[in-house]
């Protein structure tokens, strides 16, 4: 135990401590440029945010943001390993590529995006104009009937290369028997994707999903680099509210609040995965 | 001995040991001291603009008084929250840069004080321009000297007017509906007026000055909302932005995605014929390394309104005081001066204002150097001397600075992206503005 003791200081200090000090703090009323009115107010700051149309709004921005990216990143995922599974010319090369998204940091992804939508300059119109698809340019992030799909587009194209990567490790540890077995069987390719492919990657999907779903619903660096939450609210997602409230309205009550929420549901989700999809693993 | 040789000889237990010992003598009381208790002299953080200038004005204040001064800077962008943080942790801090916009907040909370009991600081006021004086003032009392100030301009680009047929810009908003609706026939431009409306910290600088030229004002010097009076001059200013967005097509709809920086950018680069920037932005875009319609912009005064004048917003950063400093005489007064050597005169001149001036172009807040011959001379080599003090005579501060600003700006914001965006009319979105500032004003 002495020999733990240093360590077990250093995590209560720099973990445990700050997540039960956050839990603390979102009882009480804390405004840092209030510093001298700083009431307890039990689970007011929680109860409040239950009945906060902005909030609401928020939480449903971002279960479609999740739902959308997430679904799109799985698909794509999926298909882009089964590719990488095969033999063929340049596979190496194409799975090198495919890396570059996922080397590139989020924000420096997000600024390249920003360039991209742009809609004066924006490479998309760009493309699309010279393309004749297009008449003039384009906006992009200030429709707000387009912005959440093409923060999502962002979020795919960067999350894409991590979800293939461990749907190609599962692929990878499928026996060559179990095809063999399902080729004598009379199987046809596509049975054979159904039957023993798709149960084989259960584990590997179970963690994309979860993962995923993780990173898309806490996901800040492209709305804050992207839109700020706008045009409008289009883009106000939770943590983009909690951002907000916590840094811009230095409300660390409220703010430790709504991440606790926002920790509770990332938790509920993953549980959910994990009973559902872990079930028959 | 090798170092590899001593790594070898230290043992566990006396990794343990050294480690023990190490964070028990950077916990033990007394141990942990403030940095201002190893040095003398004042502490001063701003943020990181004209940095050589300012250390190099703080050698010269060194140099005629003898107080040394720790000198720190941090990005505009995590300042107000950096200094939140230092005033909540008691970091020591004698002078600092303040916006307008955090004097409510800072005051109310107790962490700046007022500096007008320092009669060396208030005989500057007589040359200062009102609205600076009163960005500084809050709760009746003075709160600093002058940085920088600058203000909301409107800005044309002469080479199109002319070919659209105009001799003269547009005096007010209609008449700019008119000759934009020209140049847009005439294929000069197919946006010609260009708004920046995105959601960031220039957002209600450029809806203040659509208010205020428009007659109105957003709030009453009681502090409570009148946005949402239809003859008030917000919802007119709204709904002029919807209709150029919207009916005239005179606005691009991608201005609520389109931020201060951006706007200036595709302005330089030829594609519209007016702009509301900032003043100081004259500089650059008349500036040939930087623009493609460099010697073609002008300024003229802020278009007016039906019920309106050609007043704009103007903004002010200052040099203020912590409260910390002013409770002790000796550093209050030392404070003071350091005050008085940036934000006044310093060797009989208002020194670091005009070097600021001539350096980076950052405007001043004081009347008198409009006469400098050398500042003349800066700005008519970029634009009409004349004309920008017409324009800063006219110049008003913002009226929603209060303590629970912040707050509401997001708000405020997204509710006129909303009546831009069609999802709300401007009435609607404006009085949502309204209900929230006045809860806020009850809350606080």
């Amino acid at each position: 135990m002495l020999f733990l003791a240093p360590v077990m200081a250093v995590l209560g200090a720099v973990a445990v401590f700050p997540i039960a000090y956050s839990l603390y703090i979102s009882f009480f009323s804390i405004k840092l440029t209030r510093p001298n009115r700083t009431p307890f107010v039990g689970l007011k700051n929680y109860t409040d945010l239950l009945g906060d149309e902005a909030f609401w709004g928020a939480v449903w921005r971002t279960v479609s943001f999740s739902l959308v990216s997430v679904s799109a990143i799985a698909v794509i995922a999926l298909l882009v390993s089964l590719l990488l599974n095969q033999e063929f010319r340049g596979r190496r090369i194409l799975s090198t590529i495919l890396l570059v998204p996922w080397a590139i940091p989020y924000v420096a992804n997000a600024l390249m995006w920003k360039w991209i939508y742009d809609s004066s300059y924006g490479a998309l119109n760009g493309i699309l104009y010279q393309l004749d698809f297009i008449d003039k340019y384009m906006v992009w992030l200030g429709d707000q009937d387009k912005t959440l799909f093409l923060i999502a587009n962002a979020f795919v194209w960067k999350e894409v290369p991590l979800a293939t990567i461990l749907l190609l490790v599962s692929l990878k540890s499928i026996p060559a028997d179990l095809y063999l077995a399902a080729r004598v069987d009379g199987a046809t390719v596509w049975q054979r994707f159904v039957h023993v492919t798709l149960p084989a990657m259960k584990p590997g999907f179970m963690l994309v999903m979860i993962y995923e779903t993780m990173m898309a619903i806490r996901h800040f660096d492209l709305f804050f680099v992207l839109t700020e939450g706008g045009p409008g609210s289009a883009s106000h997602v939770l943590s983009w509210h909690i951002y907000v409230e916590t840094f811009r309205n230095l409300s660390f009550g409220s703010g430790a609040a709504m991440s606790y929420l926002l920790a509770i549901a990332t938790f509920a989700l993953s549980y959910l995965f994990i009973r559902t999809l872990g079930r028959k693993i | 001995m090798m170092l590899k040789d001593k790594m070898r000889q230290l043992g566990r237990r006396d990794f343990l040991r050294y480690s023990a010992a190490g964070a028990g003598a950077l916990m033990a009381p007394g141990l942990v001291r403030p940095a201002r208790a190893e040095t003398a002299g004042l502490t001063m953080h701003t943020w990181s603009a004209a940095v050589d200038t300012v250390q190099s004005h703080l050698s010269a204040f060194t140099a005629e008084t003898g107080i040394p001064v720790n000198y720190g800077n941090s990005p505009w962008a995590q300042y107000r929250e950096g200094m939140v943080a230092k005033f909540v942790g008691g970091a020591p801090l004698d002078a600092m840069w303040v916006s307008d916009s955090w004097l409510p907040e800072w005051a109310e909370a107790g962490w700046i004080a007022p500096v007008d009991e320092f009669d060396s600081l208030m005989k500057y006021n007589a040359e200062a321009e009102d609205f600076c004086t009163q960005s500084m003032t809050y709760g009746g009392r003075q709160y600093g000297l002058t940085y920088y100030t600058d203000y909301m301009a409107f800005l044309y680009d002469e080479a199109k007017l002319k070919e659209a047929g105009f001799d003269a810009p547009p005096s007010s908003w209609d008449e700019l509906v008119e000759q934009s609706r020209v140049m847009k026939e005439k294929g000069i431009a197919e946006y010609p007026m260009m708004l920046a409306m995105a959601q960031e910290s220039w957002l209600i600088e450029f809806i203040s000055t659509l208010v205020y030229s428009h007659g109105g004002r957003l709030v009453d010097d009681s502090g409570s909302a009148v946005m949402q009076d239809s003859k008030e001059g917000a919802v007119e200013a709204l709904q002029w932005v919807v209709d150029a967005v919207d009916k005239h097509k005179i606005v691009s709809p991608a201005c609520v995605e389109t931020g201060e920086l951006a706007g200036l950018k595709s302005f330089a680069a030829g594609n519209h014929a007016f702009a509301m920037v900032a003043k100081y932005r004259l500089r650059m875009l008349n500036d040939p390394a930087q623009s493609q319609i460099a010697g073609n912009v002008k300024q003229a005064m802020m278009p007016q309104g039906a019920n309106g004048s050609h007043a704009t917003v103007g903004w002010m950063r200052f040099h203020g005081m912590s409260t910390q400093a002013a409770q002790d005489k000796a550093r209050a007064e030392n404070t003071a001066k350091l005050i008085e050597w940036f934000g006044g005169k310093s060797d009989g001149a208002y020194t670091f204002q005009k070097l600021l001036f001539l350096d980076i172009g950052a405007g001043f807040g004081v009347k008198p150097l409009f006469e400098d011959p050398e500042i003349r001379a800066a700005y008519d080599s970029y634009g009409d001397v004349n004309m920008i003090q017409a324009q800063q005579a006219l110049a008003r501060k913002k009226d929603t600075i209060t303590p629970w600003f912040g707050e509401w700006n997001d708000t405020n914001g997204s509710a006129w992206q909303s009546a831009i965006l069609g999802n709300v009319d401007a009435a609607g979105a404006v009085k949502k503005s309204a209900d929230l500032w006045n809860e806020l004003k009850d809350s606080y």
